[in-house]
């Protein structure tokens, strides 16, 4: 069977990410840091207050809380395939019988899993239990939530594909990746929540696929959008899917063309 | 000091630099990359006291002040200790074997054969703009006193910091990979230090003032110049010593390198 | 007592996370890893005169590096000492390691971004070595190695024999007493191999200077080296020249025999028949212990009784020996 191989790449970066138990403990602990530092400032911002603009502190709270576990869940290694352009490996992968693209997915889909597992449950739980946080809004909408998260992560992923294509051009793809990165943190709510975002800002934000990939699965969790609008949104997390893989393709196909121009 | 030391101090920074210069459009890159991703720490700030008007008592003028005094000992810090900051990595590739076989002081060639430029313009830059511009903003005014005690604090803000990197990297000669410790002890802390520490609950302005000091690095410094009604919580006498802080806790941290050396286990093929 | 380098019954010990495989393998190994001894030397002692030329050999994992480690000074011994040329390796490693120079192989200490001759100026000021004696070694030396064309060309451009070479120099400038080589030909190519093995063999012939490697290949220690130490699962299992090796373990003799036409042979006492390929059972090999079995005798049984068009002797080559002795066959 086709997905055979693929499973067996998941798996085994799966499997891979045992070997250093003490580093991982530690990323735990750190992403719960990073979640009460957030939720730190905002106590005082709030200074009391019960809400801000018909925002509460606990949905604030629940809003880091999610989107920071849910990035420690997609974290990509950006160097995956520049390492491969570098060293001329990338030769042989036009060569295997299954898909680059989908292999680094694959990868990159058991870490995910292991992440999930080992990552985001205990953050969470740490977190809920520290700071506390909403449950979901219903079992149908947590449903919804872990849909849109998925899709969120086709965001992503289709972002960081195409930073790590550029490596058949660039060489500095540590600026590139550091510079998406810059973005995706500012601008996706996991440094402020993008319901205290200029209302300016905020509209320009629709228009790009960056409130798409956390903001938009936090949204569904606390009950904030209809049935409508959830459709609706998640239908535009799919056509930035499809936009933005559209051209990984391109540059993909366009960087092997240069490669064998080149003759590697 | 030997005069043979400087020279060869003098000759690992020519080359150093020699290399840096290599690729002179990358280095460029890298060092405006550092830049931008330093400066949204000041872009989320800004945002939010936008729409919140102030932090815990502290407008956005004296937020940032509080924030410039990070980067500026960050980017001066680095040029010195960015040997230690990736001593694991140093470990790892057998560059410590290498250190061992040449007949010069071991923590002198980790701290002399690197020094990450990207960094320390990146860093020292937003912070050396950030400094002037809040600087005049918050009303601060350049007496004497006051530069004396801004070069005195600096240096024992990047005294701090370097020691904290010196532990690490003594720890690095017991754990394979110290990058989560680093994360912990060193990133977070700075996180939390961007902000005036009173803000946070009472455990973590423990951590910041007694385990990892950063409120040395630039929350008591800034009260100094500041004074907040925030700092009556805590001893006047901590607007004055991050000197003294800095100078014990590099002491402390050099005796543990020291001690740690004899453990030392190469990287082995 | 007295050597130039005293090694005397050291050992070291290291401890590795033993990993199971599996998911539930994986599930324990964050839970409670668990940690295994491996002993890399075990009680290793032995004696190397000043101007010695000493191959290390043995297989992938024998201890070899971790025996040079401790030689050099960056590890300590868990058990033993080590003196040499006066000093304790890893206890007066300034005073020391100014005296030897080492080279890795595998890891090159030269500026990786820098043209060579970057590094050299730099080694200068590290070791202090004076500008006339600097002067005079770089240009011998780049004589020798034949390095003039690349000494001014960035280390990354580098062929790996290039690169080699100028890791080779780097570790000379100081003019070392005792050079460590850890796999100085390994990558190389076979006229690059050459090369450096003329090289070092005229550094220590010429100037008296100590040398000990490690190496795979059997042909670095035929053409350079005198002696020979045979590590094998961290202990010492041979030390003695290279022709002493084939007294003692290459006892074996085979003798292939033509013969004109096809021919049936009964068995000899002691001695192996094998039919060789192809021959129609005209060509035969004799293999036999040569303490059991006279080679005359032999041969002569063999003219008298047979027609014998054919004859030929050998003895097992040195990489096979080697081998045996790995694999714990020669006693």
């Amino acid at each position: 069977m086709f997905i055979a191989p693929y499973f067996a790449f998941a798996k085994k970066s799966f499997l891979g990410r045992s070997a250093y138990r003490f580093e991982h403990f530690m990323s735990i602990l750190n992403t719960c840091l990073q979640i009460f530092i957030f939720a730190g400032i905002y106590i005082a911002l709030y200074n009391g207050r019960s809400e801000v603009d018909g925002i509460t502190i606990s949905m604030v709270s629940t809003n880091f809380v999610l989107s920071m576990g849910l990035k420690a869940v997609f974290c990509v290694d950006d160097y995956f395939l520049p390492s491969k352009v570098w060293d001329g490996s990338i030769a042989n992968e036009f060569l295997r019988p299954v898909s680059f693209r989908g292999r680094m997915l694959a990868e990159n889909m058991g870490n995910a899993a292991f992440n999930v597992i080992f990552h985001f449950l205990p953050a969470l739980i740490i977190s809920a239990v520290v700071i506390g946080i909403y449950p979901p809004e219903n079992i149908v909408m947590l449903l919804l939530f872990l849909l849109s998260a998925i899709l969120g992560y086709g965001v992503l992923w289709g972002i960081s594909f195409a930073v790590q294509a550029a490596a058949f051009w660039a060489i500095n793809i540590w600026s590139l990746s550091t510079l998406k990165d810059v973005f995706v943190n500012v601008l996706s709510g996991t440094m402020i929540p993008l319901w205290f975002m200029p209302e300016w800002l905020y509209e320009a934000l629709k228009l790009t696929p960056f409130p798409y990939i956390y903001f938009t699965p936090v949204q569904i969790y606390l009950g904030q959008l209809s049935y409508r609008q959830i459709l609706q949104q998640c239908g535009i997390q799919l056509v930035w899917i499809w936009l933005i893989y559209l051209l990984g393709t391109l540059l993909w196909k366009k960087g092997q063309k240069k490669l064998v121009v080149q003759g590697g | 000091m030997k005069s043979d030391t400087l020279h060869v101090m003098a000759v690992y920074t020519k080359t150093i630099m020699k290399a840096w210069f290599q690729y002179r459009t990358d280095a460029l890159l890298s060092s405006l990359t550092v830049f931008f991703r330093e400066a949204t720490g000041i872009i989320v700030i800004y945002f939010t006291l936008l729409k919140f008007g102030n932090l815990g008592g502290w407008n956005i003028y004296e937020l940032l002040f509080l924030f410039s005094l990070l980067f500026l000992t960050y980017g001066i810090m680095i040029i010195f200790f960015t040997g230690l900051r990736d001593f694991g990595k140093t470990v790892r590739n057998g560059g410590f074997d290498r250190f061992i076989l040449r007949p010069r002081g071991l923590l002198f060639q980790v701290i002399f054969t690197n020094a990450d430029w990207f960094a320390a313009v990146g860093h020292g830059g937003l912070g050396v703009a950030l400094f002037i511009i809040t600087a005049g903003e918050v009303g601060i005014e350049w007496n004497l006193r006051n530069i004396v005690y801004c070069i005195f604090t600096v240096i024992g803000g990047v005294l701090i910091q370097g020691a904290i990197f010196l532990l690490l990297a003594a720890l690095n000669i017991y754990l394979f990979e110290t990058n989560s410790l680093k994360e912990l002890f060193y990133w977070n802390m700075r996180k939390f230090a961007g902000y005036p520490i009173s803000i946070f609950h009472k455990v973590i302005q423990i951590c910041m003032i007694y385990v990892v000091p950063f409120a040395f690095v630039n929350y008591f410094p800034a009260q100094y110049l500041l004074r907040k009604p925030d700092m009556a919580q805590y001893p006047a006498v901590y607007m004055y010593i991050t000197p003294i802080i800095g100078i014990t806790l590099y002491m402390l941290a050099y005796g543990f390198w020291k001690y740690s050396l004899r453990f030392y286990k190469s990287s082995g093929n | 007592m007295g050597s130039f380098i005293d090694v005397k019954n050291i050992s070291k010990t290291f401890k590795v996370n033993k990993r199971a495989a599996g998911v539930s393998g994986m599930i324990a190994n964050l839970v409670a890893p668990e940690y295994e001894k491996r002993q890399a030397v075990k009680d290793i002692s032995f004696h190397i005169e000043r101007g010695e030329m000493v191959g290390f050999i043995g297989p992938n994992g024998a201890g070899k590096s971790t025996t040079i480690k401790m030689l050099s000074g960056i590890l300590y011994p868990d058990k033993g000492d080590i003196k040499v040329n006066g000093y304790i390796p890893y206890k007066q490693r300034k005073e020391y390691v100014g005296s030897i120079g080492v080279v890795f192989g595998q890891k090159s200490q030269l500026q990786w971004d820098l043209p060579v001759i970057d590094s050299f100026e730099l080694l200068k000021a590290i070791y202090r070595v004076p500008e006339d004696r600097y002067r005079k070694n770089l240009e011998r030396f780049t004589d020798m190695l034949d390095m003039g064309s690349f000494l001014n060309q960035p280390v990354r451009q580098l062929s790996l024999g290039q690169r080699m070479r100028a890791d080779i120099v780097a570790a000379l400038l100081h003019s070392p007493e005792i050079v460590f080589f850890d796999e100085p030909t390994i990558g190389v190519d076979v006229v690059g191999k050459e090369s450096i093995r003329d090289f070092i063999r005229e550094l220590n012939e010429k100037d008296r200077v100590t040398m000990i490697f490690t190496t795979h290949d059997m042909q670095d220690i035929e053409k350079t080296c005198k002696r020979l130490i045979i590590i094998d699962d961290g202990t010492k299992v041979y030390d003695g020249s290279l022709l002493g090796i084939r007294e003692k373990y290459g006892t074996t003799r085979q003798l292939d025999v033509e013969f004109s036409s096809r021919c049936e042979i009964k068995s000899i006492e002691k001695v192996e028949i094998r039919e060789l390929d192809h021959s129609d059972g005209r060509k035969k090999r004799f293999v036999f212990e040569n303490k059991e079995v006279q080679i005359n005798e032999l041969m002569n049984h063999l003219l008298t009784n047979y027609d014998v068009r054919d004859i030929n002797i050998s003895e097992p080559e040195i990489e096979g020996i080697i081998r045996k002795i790995y694999n714990g066959e020669a006693s």
